[in-house]
């Protein structure tokens, strides 16, 4: 690219590379570099967040290849979650070990996932979001009533993941653990959505008469979006069950589906890295408010009551500004800062 | 630069001397203030933190004052998990926690960390050590509660059949938890189950559950939800004229329930562990001290007497020079009929069985107030620990 004037590509393999020039390279191979030593630097309450935010980013991203991709509303994405949790965790109590486990959850999930996405033929929008919905409390109950399987209201106990003997038992070792299944996870979407699927998967977003009628098969891509996403959703449950240890069905009801919803549209529908702004932005927000509030209480006593009322009232609020100044979510906003940048002071 | 040099020792002599000046004891506070248990999360915290200021200004445990952080987690198990991490790191020895959600989710981690944590989730399940070695509460379990009321009820039958019991819950962790128990030893008495029904915690209507229920004429009937449904509940039993006596658990009747049902918990039954605001004890002089005579509901009281129990268990520990996690684990362990200045009955705890006690208070409901009917007492029986 060098010596020619702006960013323009001669084939399409070029076009569809992730990265394209040395800077976005080297910045990208600093960034995984302060992340990787950011543990050593952190509180164990920080590291503990980014373990969160690797989990988060991982639902994240696989509930975006199906809503944001694929055109798929999803309101039971907190459900399949559980569903690979309490799958890893049945797995690694019964003495399997964490990988293998982990990936009979996946599977689990993505198998209960194609079939709660097969009335997906049929329904479509706001249609959907109801048959996914019931999905969610189907789920749920299952979780609660199963009680030889899922240990019901009483929950399921588990112990870290040991891989090759060796424990993940603090939040630092959790941290490289999580981080690793996350950037496996975003890639392996980045690279989907980079295939035929991909494709596939955008054209019946946009309009599944036209996608139909080039030949793409609905029935088998949408059942294929349901599974890959679900899949990703079990490995994030199963990384969170053996992160907290102790998993209960209160933790996958329809709140976490929300906040995965409310995650994509923050950071951008069908945007990789806006599900990962996304799942940063919610897992932080909580922790920002909080603080705040504890800075204020220094200056008005008894604010914190009040502020922390609203908590869910401003959580609102920043969902619905999003929606309306920038539906297009992070990602933009992102791409707008970096252009700026480039930009900067001419423009080619 | 000698100027400078000498300036950063005394400040790093400060910083040294003012380390060491406050030796505190570092108590996490894990509260609802903003979620959905909000309503009883509030004055339960407000328990915890006026305990420790009574404590503080008594002089501290053995001349040490304790410090706490509160931190409000909105009933979300993600936000819990995040804010035990930032209580952890802060320094905390031990943990006042709050309801089923966070508590649950929290079992395995307090243990790994070794962090006593003593919570207002009643669950059986954790008061076996086995399961749970580091969590604590100082109220009698969901489901001895509900066992106690059961053999007080059938203690007073006074006719020949034998009595009809029914049970109403959510489907929903807390309200599942003492039902097996509670089947269980209605059979054993010799009490006739003639009906289960679900009331969501959110429902605005039992009309259609009830209606099946009094079709069957039970004489009591358990109601296992938290305050709204519980007046649901009573109000529609009351348009029903159904004549049981519904008993409620101890997330279900509280001061609340009698402004919101009104007439319609007259004659009924709610349980409880500790004492109401203005009993005859030696602790409610200090509440009212403390609260300037302004009436608190009972979850406050439980909320200080959980935080008073705890305080002893540290001073143990301190006594012994093991101010750490195990350290106040063992303490909590020594415990032998604790009496919290008669809040709530006497508190034990054993190595093997974090049963803090076999009582249950219960409370004769009316619109003006709650009158004391007894304090029921049951056997410690080892196989009902953790069930």
């Amino acid at each position: 690219m060098r010596g020619k004037c702006g960013l323009f590509f001669t084939s399409y393999a070029r076009e569809s590379q992730i990265l394209h020039t040395g800077f976005q390279k080297s910045s990208m191979a600093l960034f995984f570099l302060v992340l990787l030593l950011a543990p050593f630097f952190l509180s164990s309450y920080q590291v503990s967040l980014l373990c969160m935010i690797n989990i988060a980013v991982i639902g994240a991203v696989s509930l975006n290849l199906l809503t944001g991709s694929c055109g798929q509303i999803s309101l039971g994405h907190g459900a399949f979650i559980g569903v690979g949790a309490y799958a890893t965790g049945i797995c690694t109590l019964s003495g399997w070990p964490f990988l293998p486990a982990l990936l009979i959850g996946g599977a689990t999930t993505a198998l209960v996932g194609m079939i709660f996405g097969i009335p997906s033929l049929r329904l479509k929008g706001i249609y959907l979001a109801i048959a996914t919905l019931a999905a969610q409390l189907i789920l749920v109950y299952i979780f609660l009533r199963w009680t030889s399987l899922t240990g019901g209201a009483t929950g399921m106990g588990l112990d870290p993941p040991i891989i090759l003997g060796y424990s993940f038992d603090t939040d630092q070792k959790m941290f490289y653990l999580t981080l690793v299944f996350s950037i496996l996870a975003v890639l392996m979407v980045k690279n989907i959505l980079r295939t035929k699927s991909g494709r596939a998967f955008v054209a019946i977003r946009d309009f599944h008469l036209s996608a139909e009628s080039v030949g793409i098969n609905l029935f088998r891509y949408k059942l294929q979006a349901f599974g890959v996403s679900s899949f990703l959703a079990g490995i994030a449950g199963g990384l969170w069950a053996h992160y907290t240890m102790y998993i209960t069905p209160e933790q996958f009801e329809i709140g976490l589906s929300i906040q995965y919803l409310a995650m994509i549209i923050i950071g951008g529908l069908g945007s990789v890295i806006g599900s990962v702004f996304g799942a940063i932005f919610l897992t932080l927000l909580p922790e920002v408010l909080g603080v705040l509030a504890n800075i204020m209480s220094g200056f008005f006593p008894n604010i914190s009551t009040y502020f922390l009322a609203m908590r869910d009232g401003i959580f609102g609020l920043i969902l619905v500004l999003f929606l309306i100044f920038e539906p297009d979510g992070l990602a933009r906003r992102w791409q707008l800062a970096k252009s700026y940048f480039k930009l900067h002071p001419f423009a080619h | 630069m000698k100027r400078l040099f000498q300036l950063i020792s005394v400040v790093l002599a400060m910083f040294f001397f003012i380390g060491t000046a406050q030796a505190q004891i570092k108590i996490g506070i894990l509260s609802d203030l903003s979620g959905g248990t909000a309503d009883v999360g509030r004055p339960y915290a407000e328990g915890i933190k006026d305990c420790v200021k009574y404590i503080n200004d008594q002089g501290g445990i053995n001349g040490q004052k304790i410090e706490i952080m509160q931190i409000d987690y909105a009933y979300n198990v993600q936000q819990a998990i995040s804010a035990y991490n930032r209580l952890k790191s802060w320094g905390m020895v031990a943990l006042q926690g709050w309801g089923t959600a966070d508590t649950e989710a929290l079992v395995r981690q307090v243990a790994r960390d070794e962090i006593p944590t003593y919570s207002a989730s009643y669950s059986a399940h954790l008061t076996d050590p086995g399961e749970a070695p580091y969590n604590f509460f100082i109220a009698a379990d969901y489901s001895t509660q509900l066992r106690g009321a059961m053999d007080y009820f059938y203690k007073t039958w006074d006719q020949d059949r034998a009595p009809r019991i029914a049970f109403v819950y959510p489907n929903h962790p807390y309200g599942l938890a003492p039902i097996p128990a509670g089947k269980e030893y209605a059979l054993e008495l010799g009490f006739e189950i003639v009906g289960e029904e679900n009331v969501g915690l959110g429902d605005m209507d039992a009309t259609t559950q009830l209606l099946r229920l009094s079709r069957q004429q039970p004489d009591y009937v358990w109601v296992g939800g938290t305050i709204s449904s519980t007046a649901v509940i009573l109000k529609d039993a009351q348009r029903l004229n159904m004549d049981a006596t519904f008993v409620t658990n101890i997330w279900g009747s509280d001061e609340q329930l009698l402004s919101l049902a009104g007439p319609a918990v007259n004659g009924h039954i709610g349980l409880q562990t500790a004492v109401i605001y203005g009993a005859d004890v030696p602790g409610m002089e200090i509440i009212k001290e403390l609260t300037g005579g302004k009436p608190q509901m009972t979850h406050y009281i439980r909320g200080f007497a959980s935080m008073y129990v705890m305080a002893e268990a540290i001073r143990i520990a301190i006594e012994k020079g093991e101010l750490n996690g195990p350290g106040i684990r063992d303490a909590s362990r020594t415990l032998r009929d604790f009496d919290p200045m008669g809040l709530t009955p006497p508190i034990s705890f054993f190595p093997d069985d974090h049963r803090p006690n076999m009582s249950v208070k219960l409370y004769r409901l009316h619109q003006d107030g709650m009158e004391l009917l007894t304090t029921e007492t049951l056997e410690r029986r080892a196989e009902w620990l953790g069930k």
